[in-house]
């Protein structure tokens, strides 16, 4: 039964209206990996807190891209089609591990303290630097008192770019739903952030 | 909307949806309360899509891409190595002939003591021991021309990448 749900939810990203593949990007498995595998794996780690699993998970959904490829229609961007893919994979898993988000799988949570180190230093100053980590700390830790709907629609809109049509249509959700979730999660943001400006 | 009113909470996080009404937009367009409360919302987001992908990237980078070297279908995988058990069969039958030029009395007997033969002898006397070897070396590149053109790659079915494939090594009959 799980299996014929999750083959529809497949078919659903995969198999959709006529076939009109936009170029030979999805035929290039080293390429779309080199590409996308960033986005991806920060969208399934972020989406369930484990980078561990969330590795896992990235090169399953590449696979199943792989295999869909012939199936792509074109009219959306190779990142939300993926993305799309990834999503059913995140859920699947949070069926199997319903309670076992983020609090439980602190033990490898994902740790953006040092990554700020690693973005570009030509483009910021190193207190520019400080303040992005701190901010995106703010961030992580708002998404972490989120719904996994809630997260997953906010790194939708905020990591992937998706707009509301895009994320609605991907999630299977009317779009007012869709901005309730995103009202919800940009409340917690804005009240973490203000919790830090409260702090200094 | 009044012009003069500033934006809600609710109107700036739809802008930051890209759901704002084109009079809100107007008013955010010239007002520069309001231009600072979406920074402050809009700040932490930017810092945090770009400290998330950093960390990403990073951790994308130690991982090989071969991992993702792609799995032939199920029935793809099923042609293949029923291929392989079909040329397998085809070897099992043309190879004993070989040592067997023809079907002689010493043939028979030897056939009619031995343990069940595994193939019919097949007719072959009338080709040459060296145009059967032809023929054969032509049959053996054929399979693997076959094999090489159904698998993209040797990992999709699980064989060592560095070994290459067994297709690949198959070396031709000398004798």
């Amino acid at each position: 039964m799980q299996l014929a749900l999750d083959a529809t939810l497949d078919a659903k990203m995969t198999n959709v209206q006529a076939p009109a593949r936009s170029g030979s990007e999805l035929d290039d498995i080293d390429a779309l990996v080199r590409n996308y595998r960033p986005r991806l794996l920060r969208f399934v780690a972020f989406s369930i807190g484990d980078p561990d699993l969330a590795e896992s998970i990235t090169q399953d959904c590449f696979l199943k891209a792989w295999n869909g490829r012939a199936n792509f229609r074109g009219d959306c961007s190779v990142n939300t089609w993926l993305t799309g893919i990834a999503l059913n994979l995140v859920r699947d898993q949070q069926r199997l591990q319903k309670f076992r988000f983020w609090r439980q799988a602190r033990a490898t949570a994902i740790d953006v303290t040092d990554a700020a180190t690693f973005l570009a230093s030509g483009e910021s100053s190193p207190e520019a630097r400080i303040l992005a980590r701190e901010q995106a700390e703010q961030v992580t830790a708002a998404l972490e008192t989120l719904s996994p709907n809630q997260r997953t629609i906010f790194l939708m809109r905020f990591a992937e770019d998706m707009n509301l049509a895009e994320i609605a249509e991907a999630i299977h959700m009317p779009i007012n739903t869709v901005k309730t979730h995103l009202h919800r999660a940009l409340k917690a943001v804005r009240a973490y952030a203000a919790a830090a400006g409260a702090a200094r | 909307m009044n012009s003069t009113m500033h934006l809600t909470d609710d109107q700036i996080d739809e802008y930051l949806m890209g759901d704002l009404s084109a009079e809100a937009t107007a008013h955010l367009d010239a007002c520069n309360p309001c231009l600072t409360r979406v920074a402050e919302v809009e700040q932490p987001l930017a810092s945090f899509r770009a400290v998330s992908l950093a960390w990403s990237e990073r951790r994308s980078a130690t991982l090989p891409l071969q991992e993702f070297a792609p799995v032939r279908p199920r029935w793809t995988r099923r042609f293949v190595w029923g291929a392989t058990a079909a040329a397998a069969l085809v070897i099992g039958i043309v190879v004993p002939t070989l040592h067997a030029p023809a079907a002689t009395e010493t043939n028979v007997a030897v056939a009619a003591v031995a343990p069940a033969p595994v193939a019919p002898v097949v007719q072959v006397a009338h080709i040459s021991r060296e145009e059967q070897i032809a023929r054969d070396n032509q049959m053996l590149q054929a399979i693997d021309r076959e094999l090489n053109a159904s698998v993209e790659s040797p990992a999709a079915l699980g064989l060592p990448v560095d070994g290459r494939s067994r297709g690949h090594n198959r070396s031709t009959m000398q004798d």
